[in-house]
């Protein structure tokens, strides 16, 4: 750590942390309902509500993380210190209020009702509030540089992405098919764009620090690499756009650019393998880089592969809307996000808190738990897809007839989330055990 | 490839998707009027979409295809159902249909529960391009179905009587009624349940009109 104000990133992640044990709590409860019938919630927390605080805060943890993560990452960037430490911190504390706010709502049947933006109206502004002074906080940072960096450039472009996009959730729409379409502007293009934008500049700097690589090698490629992902990506939407009473055209520019969506994700893999590969300085904390390269398989694995299977219109029109979107939003936002934030942390906490530690294992005991355990949920989601699309789609079986033949496979979810609980548990053990910051000297 | 060459990529490849993007967005929000028949889109069927929205409801069931995987897509449901008998569910889920998985009472009112009835016959009509696709098994044996199927279905008979395996546990099946029963007793049975059996909590369907009724009694009596 170079500069005293990268101490603000400690907070996000405390935070960002012990949303994601909550997250996954809720992610049990959730998948319980599906493995028994009878649900003693149903009147206090029935399923759309414990569905909606499930994904709420994973996208709220993740941000808090990426968030973090900018704090971190930008000071050293643009050499100098954040503009406003004090904006950093009233700005995280307006955020896990509104958060707060709104899973107390959603228990008190309080929503706005389009699935991750449940967020009634008067939230969402307060959401805009919290993006504006970020924005506002990392732009004042970024303009003491002297020098500007591809990585502050990327990471500026997909923060900035990042808040206009959710401009397209907010608003009421009188016609569904249009609502939609909007609505698809801030959950695809955030997860397929700009989140994209800012785990590439942070995977990017990253590597770049730990591997000593020349900048120029590492600039170039984040450059190629977030080209691609915008190029598949944007025109990619169109694979939302097949089924819900938008034009026929979509079904073949959907299929085409999303069909090369794995391409920069491929890239990736063989990007951050290379440059741990040709690596110029010894890596003394290990730890980091095993995250990073799980990130990178996992995000292949989950986006790249299990994307590609459902994403062209021939397949999506037997799987569209069955767990078979399931299995792959569960293993996606886990390669590509989830990863990626830990790998942040990991790289970040220890040179905050200056904690030198002798062993690793219990981070990498967390790594195996939750890699292994979502391996086999999203496999287990898979399998219930496919019999479901199967059953529904091909032999006209009724929904819920459907689901008495999932009941194996619900099972083998639910005993797998178990294992990922366990995991992110032993994750958050770990993080309280590499020390705390110590404290900022006036 | 040097730096420059990177950044090439970088400014082509979002600039070429981007036109692309909004050049067919432009198209389609222009095109989508017409093909979600936005014309018949009332006060009514706004008022049912945002009731659809302030209950939640698209975490537990999809529209579209989009939203929570734990109950019946909802896109095609009303060319299923029968408005009178959605209402009815709609006010009392579990009385209706019995099914293990429950659906909460979100005490809705009158006025919500003819709102949402609107809003999904509105939906019911937009043109998806074709899905949910018409099962591959029933396409394949190529007959028309019966038309009191459709009465069969929309009825929601299936909520308590199985076919072929399929549907409820709480009346007898009626895989093969038509060996059994004669049309006349299966018509008295539609009309007054309780004139059979006295305890019977099947309600009466005497409501149907003369032509679904025969239509419901010939394909009941066709299952042999």
């Amino acid at each position: 750590m170079k500069y005293e104000t990268q101490k603000i990133a400690y907070q996000y992640f405390v935070a960002a942390t012990l949303l994601f044990g909550l997250q996954v709590i809720f992610g049990l409860l959730t998948g319980a309902k599906y493995v028994w019938d009878y649900d003693p919630l149903m009147n206090i927390i029935p399923f759309n509500t414990s569905r909606a605080i499930h994904i709420n805060l994973l996208v709220v943890w993740l941000l808090i993380g990426f968030m973090g993560g900018t704090y971190y990452l930008v000071p050293e960037e643009a050499e100098t210190d954040i503009y406003s430490p004090r904006l950093a911190a009233v700005q995280l504390y307006l955020f896990v209020a509104i958060g707060v706010a709104a899973i107390i709502g959603y228990l008190a049947g309080w929503s706005w009702g389009m699935p991750f933006l449940e967020q009634p109206t008067v939230l969402k502004f307060g959401i805009v509030i919290v993006a504006l002074i970020f924005l506002f906080n990392i732009f004042m940072t970024m303009m003491k540089t002297k020098k500007w960096t591809v990585i502050q450039g990327v990471l500026l472009g997909g923060l900035v992405m990042l808040a206009l996009l959710f401009l397209f959730g907010i608003f009421f729409v009188r016609n569904l098919s249009t609502q939609y379409y909007w609505w698809w502007w801030v959950i695809h293009l955030w997860v397929e764009g700009a989140w994209e934008l800012v785990a590439g500049s942070i995977i990017a700097f990253i590597l770049l620090k730990m591997t000593g690589v020349d900048r120029e090698l590492v600039e170039k490629w984040l450059y190629v690499e977030v080209g691609l992902v915008l190029f598949t990506g944007i025109a990619g939407t169109g694979h939302h756009y097949y089924w819900i009473g938008t034009p026929g055209y979509w079904l073949w520019v959907g299929g085409i650019f999303s069909a090369l969506e794995p391409v920069p994700i491929l890239f990736m893999v063989f990007d951050t393998l290379r440059d741990v590969r040709e690596k110029k300085i010894e890596i003394e904390n290990k730890i980091p880089l095993y995250w990073a390269v799980g990130s990178a398989v996992m995000h292949f694995l989950g986006a790249g592969v299990w994307g590609f299977a459902h994403t062209l219109p021939q397949i999506n029109k037997w799987t569209h809307g069955t767990q078979v979107t399931a299995s792959h939003g569960h293993f996606a936002f886990f390669g590509a996000y989830v990863m990626i934030n830990l790998t942040m942390i990991y790289f970040a906490v220890p040179r905050i808190t200056g904690v030198v530690r002798k062993g690793h294992g219990r981070s990498l005991v967390a790594l195996r738990f939750m890699v292994f355990s979502i391996f086999f949920m999203v496999l287990a989601l898979a399998i219930a897809g496919i019999v479901q699309s199967y059953l529904q789609r091909i032999l006209g079986m009724d929904y819920l007839t459907t689901q008495d033949y999932l009941k194996l496979w619900y099972a083998v979810m639910w005993v797998s989330g178990w294992g990922v609980v366990t995991g992110v548990f032993i994750y958050i053990f770990d993080f309280f055990s590499m020390g705390r910051p110590p404290k900022i000297t006036a | 490839m040097t730096l420059s060459q990177g950044r090439a990529i970088f400014i082509w490849g979002t600039v070429i998707s981007t036109v692309i993007f909004l050049g067919l967005t432009y198209d389609s929000i222009s095109k989508m009027p017409k093909r979600t028949h936005a014309e018949e889109l009332s006060d009514a069927v706004a008022d049912g979409k945002w009731t659809w929205q302030r209950y939640n409801c698209n975490d537990c069931h999809t529209i579209l295809g989009i939203g929570g995987y734990y109950a019946p897509d909802l896109t095609k449901v009303m060319s299923q159902r029968d408005p009178e008998w959605t209402k009815q569910f709609l006010k009392d889920p579990h009385k209706v249909w019995p099914a293990k998985r429950r659906m909460p009472n979100l005490h809705l009112t009158d006025n919500e529960i003819g709102n949402l009835v609107a809003f999904l016959t509105w939906v019911n009509g937009i043109d998806t391009n074709g899905w949910p696709p018409k099962p591959m098994a029933v396409a394949a044996a190529g007959s028309t179905p019966l038309p009191g199927e459709a009465v069969f279905r929309a009825q929601g008979c299936s909520a308590c009587h199985k076919l072929n395996g399929v549907g409820g546990d709480i009346g007898p099946d009626l895989t093969h009624v038509g060996s059994t029963r004669t049309p006349d007793w299966i018509k008295q049975q539609l009309e007054n349940p309780r004139s059979h059996f006295p305890n019977s909590p099947m309600p009466s369907f005497s409501k149907l009109s003369p032509k679904d009724m025969k239509d419901l009694v010939d394909f009941l009596s066709s299952l042999k």
